[in-house]
């Protein structure tokens, strides 16, 4: 088995996306770890999937007898070129006397309106160019054996379509053939005219002399410049009556009709087969896959992860620490409000009875460690403590809470309402709820003044 | 290649609790499914790692961690550590801590925090903008600055309404921080991620290469992202606009015809949407698309569009000269003596037999009586709105948003009342193209090369 060129692994890794497209996903997890495996970058990854999975599916080996096919097509072609080359020489030469200008328009004609065609459809092929790529996959859906060979053509085609390839790939195809056909009536015409006699006229109803004299002429000039002979004037004039029997005139032509055909028959498909050649070798180098396609780009996650998890490294413990709450032993006196990391925005305190103290607001460590002192020392009876619900209920907030609630016979928390043009998160004050309801202590969204100030509600 | 052997930027995502870490985990890794997220205090307990890659190349470890939830009294406790008459550094009192045993009870989950961040190359300290600046916040930073590692503080949930961001400014300026990002988690500004990573790049000049790859990368991404997209709506449209449905005109099998046409076309919407969905990492159950208005189906007298007039003559015309590249291969195979006829069948049997053969079916069934269906003008151009809507969304959409998208039908006008494409009139000609008709021809180079015509102009 050879290796596959690079233009065989994006024909395949194209093959594999569009199966995928119709017929659904391919089981790829084995491709995808190997793929994945052998590192390099994400074009690379995809074709190395997609050559697991065509070797697996056989689609390999359909690619394979793909390429022996068109092989044996291609030898066929150009076993009909050279013939039908040599075919075009002996038309041309199948008399002892030679129409020079029958013999040209045989050996040249069909050459130069093909040549100009296809030209003109290099041209305007922008718009048109599917036409024969239309008639590929046509064909090819006539002829595809199996269901797994049936997107080969198709994925060749939408791959060299995509850069605009396949016309060099035809254009080489077409002139290099016309090219042997050009040489074959070149060798032909050369062992024709070296081992048999011709004598060469020109026959005219309607035209001039002096017309096949220019013509003649500025058909030679271009074979003149490479040093092909053209016939003398009187040669041309004097063939125009009957084939000149002399050695130089008969020569003389033979070289110009010689000279003509490979300059204006071999010449042309040369160059354009090189330049055909080049384009599709520059192009078929630029050929890659377009990642864009969303066959490919969903590949991206599986091939080449832009994100992994790593996996947990420091495991959550069975349960968090608690933090417990009891009420003050000692005898207390009085009734007290504070509050809990309030923003500016509200106005604090609200209008308190006189037998009720205000603590203010705690926030920083300093006012914190004051208060708590300050309650050991003198346990007030009611406490009671204002909550901004917006804030969340985390764990240190809560044993501040406990703390100052282990320091006054009785305590409640609350939890203030949202100021005005705001609303509260109803998932947080159930958050609120919840953890007040496990300290044990009472709470509403309205001050129990009352209770504060007598006791009792 | 230096770089790949240099191990991964470890970052860890510190912060007070219910701040959205994990959501900024999620944003960054664009993945929905990491960890756990939700509104309850102290979510996430544990210490879970995700990985950045370019090229299959790790870039960055970014850490999850516990919210810090005391933090005054850890500090408290903290400067208590210190015996009379010693003066310890800040990461030298944390290791005092972590050996001792209330790094196991009570501080248990700052415990792991401090040790991540001990770990990593440096933090990001998000923040949610909309608290006050409270003097736990001031604590906490106190004690993560104690580490020793750089942070850089992200104000999260920035997109709301009442956010404080110039009183978080001036107190992470008070307290030396002076780089910081804004990085809504839910809905992530378009150059978000680039400005959270250039300005790590600053505070760690050792990580920059690592960091600008990582930049270029998710740019690339984010563009191979949207043409992707493009492509997937542009199918959609092309697959609906070919879509046709030939029907007896009898009223009740008009009234099936079209109510399983728009149910095929819904089903092909779904499908796109599905795709998008997929192709920006999100699930299935994030976007919800309303039922689409009304659907009359079009009555076609397409027959006589432009396009398919063209593709009968003018197509014929101009495929010649290009079949003629087939032609001159076979009029090599049939001796060189016709050169017209073996060209012209080329052009013929290419495509303008296929389409004659369709054309005169059509026009048999419109003399026997049938009509055709497909997909109005209007239906196309709010499929492209929607689609078009639906991608936008996607594309500001962080992976920490929990709510689905919701499209609606929109108001826009560009769409509604501009021209359609080319490509789609030129779809109206080519029942083929449409998967939702039998006998389609996807891979027809023509429709992918409308298609490619349709996306860029998406």
């Amino acid at each position: 088995m050879t290796e596959l060129t690079p233009l065989q692994n994006l024909w395949l890794t194209e093959t594999i996306r569009l199966r995928e497209e119709h017929a659904g996903p391919l089981e790829d997890l084995e491709a995808n770890r190997l793929a994945r495996a052998a590192g390099g970058d994400l074009p690379s990854r995809i074709q190395r999937r997609a050559a697991w999975l065509a070797e697996r599916d056989g689609l390999s080996t359909a690619l394979k007898h793909w390429l022996q096919g068109a092989r044996l097509a291609l030898v066929l072609l150009v076993i009909f070129a050279l013939l039908s080359g040599a075919g075009l020489a002996f038309a041309a030469l199948s008399q002892s006397t030679v129409n020079v200008f029958w013999a040209l328009g045989s050996l040249l004609g069909l050459n130069l309106i093909l040549l100009l065609s296809w030209a003109l459809g290099l041209i305007f092929a922008g718009e048109h160019g599917a036409t024969l790529g239309r008639l590929w996959l046509w064909l090819s859906e006539k002829l595809a054996r199996d269901a797994k060979a049936a997107q080969l053509a198709p994925a060749l085609l939408l791959m060299l379509q995509r850069r605009k390839l396949n016309r060099w790939a035809l254009g080489t195809l077409v002139n290099g053939l016309w090219l042997l056909a050009m040489l074959s009536a070149l060798v032909l015409l050369l062992t024709l005219m070296a081992t048999r006699r011709y004598g060469f006229v020109w026959e005219t109803t309607i035209l001039s002399a002096d017309t096949f004299i220019n013509l003649t002429q500025a058909l030679g000039a271009l074979p003149a410049l490479l040093g092909f002979n053209v016939p003398s004037m009187e040669m041309i004039r004097a063939s125009g009556d009957a084939a000149l029997g002399i050695e130089s005139a008969r020569q003389a032509w033979a070289t110009w009709l010689v000279g003509v055909l490979v300059v204006y028959g071999v010449l042309p498909r040369l160059l354009l087969t090189l330049l055909c050649f080049w384009r599709w070798n520059r192009g078929k180098a630029a050929l890659a896959l377009d990642l864009n396609l969303p066959g490919y780009a969903q590949l991206r996650e599986r091939l080449m992860p832009t994100s992994e998890r790593l996996g947990i490294n420091d495991a959550a413990p069975e349960q968090l620490h608690r933090v417990e709450s009891s009420v003050s032993e000692h005898a207390s006196e009085g009734a007290l409000l504070v509050a809990i990391e309030l923003d500016d925005q509200r106005s604090w305190p609200p209008a308190l009875p006189k037998t009720v103290s205000n603590a203010g607001i705690l926030d920083s460590r300093e006012s914190r460690n004051k208060l708590l002192e300050q309650l050991s020392r003198f346990p007030p009876a009611r406490l009671l403590i204002a909550c901004d619900p917006r804030r969340s209920p985390d764990r240190g907030s809560l044993a501040l809470i406990a703390e100052l609630a282990r320091n006054a016979s009785a305590t409640r928390v609350w939890l203030l309402q949202a100021p005005p043009g705001e609303a509260l998160d109803s998932a947080r004050l159930g958050d609120w709820h919840v953890a007040l309801q496990q300290l044990e202590l009472p709470f509403a969204d309205c001050a129990p003044m009352n209770w504060l100030e007598n006791g009792h509600d | 290649m230096t770089d790949a052997r240099k191990a991964p930027l470890k970052l860890a995502v510190v912060g007070h609790t219910n701040v959205g870490k994990t959501s900024l985990l999620r944003t960054l890794t664009r993945d929905v499914g990491f960890g756990e997220v939700s509104h309850r205090p102290s979510t996430t307990r544990h210490v879970e790692g995700a990985r950045l890659s370019v090229d299959g190349e790790p870039l960055l470890d970014l850490y999850d961690t516990p919210g810090l939830e005391d933090a005054i009294a850890l500090l408290d406790f903290l400067e208590r550590l210190e015996r009379p008459g010693e003066r310890l550094d800040g990461p030298a009192r944390l290791a005092r801590f972590l050996d001792g045993s209330e790094a196991r009870q009570r501080f248990e989950q700052e415990a792991k925090v401090l040790r991540q961040l001990l770990a990593s190359d440096a933090g990001l300290y998000v923040i949610d903008a909309r608290e006050p600046v409270l003097a736990k916040y001031r604590d906490e930073l106190e004690v993560l600055a104690s580490c020793g590692k750089p942070l850089l503080p992200v104000l999260n949930f920035v997109s709301s309404a009442n956010h404080r961001e110039p009183d978080w400014r001036e107190a992470l300026a008070r307290l030396g921080l002076h780089a910081l990002v804004r990085f809504d988690s839910v809905a992530p500004p378009e150059d978000g991620e680039r400005r959270l990573y250039e300005s790590l790049a600053l505070l760690l000049e050792n990580a920059r290469p690592q960091l600008q790859r990582l930049i270029a990368d998710q740019q690339a991404q984010r563009l191979a992202r949207q043409q992707s997209a493009a492509r997937l709506i542009a199918e959609l449209l092309i697959d609906c606009a070919a879509c046709r449905r030939s029907v007896v005109s009898e009223a009740e099998q008009e009234q099936q015809a079209i109510s399983e046409l728009r149910k095929a076309v819904r089903q092909r919407e779904q499908k796109c949407v599905e795709a998008l969905l997929k192709l920006y990492a999100f699930r299935p159950q994030d976007a919800a698309a309303s039922d689409l208005p009304l659907l009359d189906g079009r009555w076609g007298d397409d027959l006589f569009n432009p396009e398919t007039l063209k593709q009968l003559g003018v197509r014929v015309g101009g495929g010649i000269a290009a079949g003629a590249a087939a032609g001159a291969g076979v009029d090599l195979l049939v001796g060189g003596i016709t050169l017209g006829a073996a060209a012209l069948a080329g052009a013929l049997a290419g495509g303008a037999l296929q389409t004659a053969r369709s054309y005169g079916s059509r026009l048999l069934g419109k003399i026997k009586g049938q009509r055709e269906l497909t997909v109005d003008d209007g239906v196309l151009r709010l499929l492209a709105l929607r689609q078009r809507q639906l991608l936008l969304a996607l594309d500001q959409r962080g992976h920490a948003a929990m709510d689905a998208v919701q499209v609606a039908t929109p108001q826009d006008k560009s769409w509604r009342e501009g021209k359609l494409p080319d490509a789609l009139s030129k779809a109206r000609a080519h029942p083929q193209w449409s998967s939702l008709n039998p006998h389609a021809k996807l891979n027809q180079a023509e429709r992918q090369e409308q298609i490619d015509l349709l996306a860029a102009d998406l």
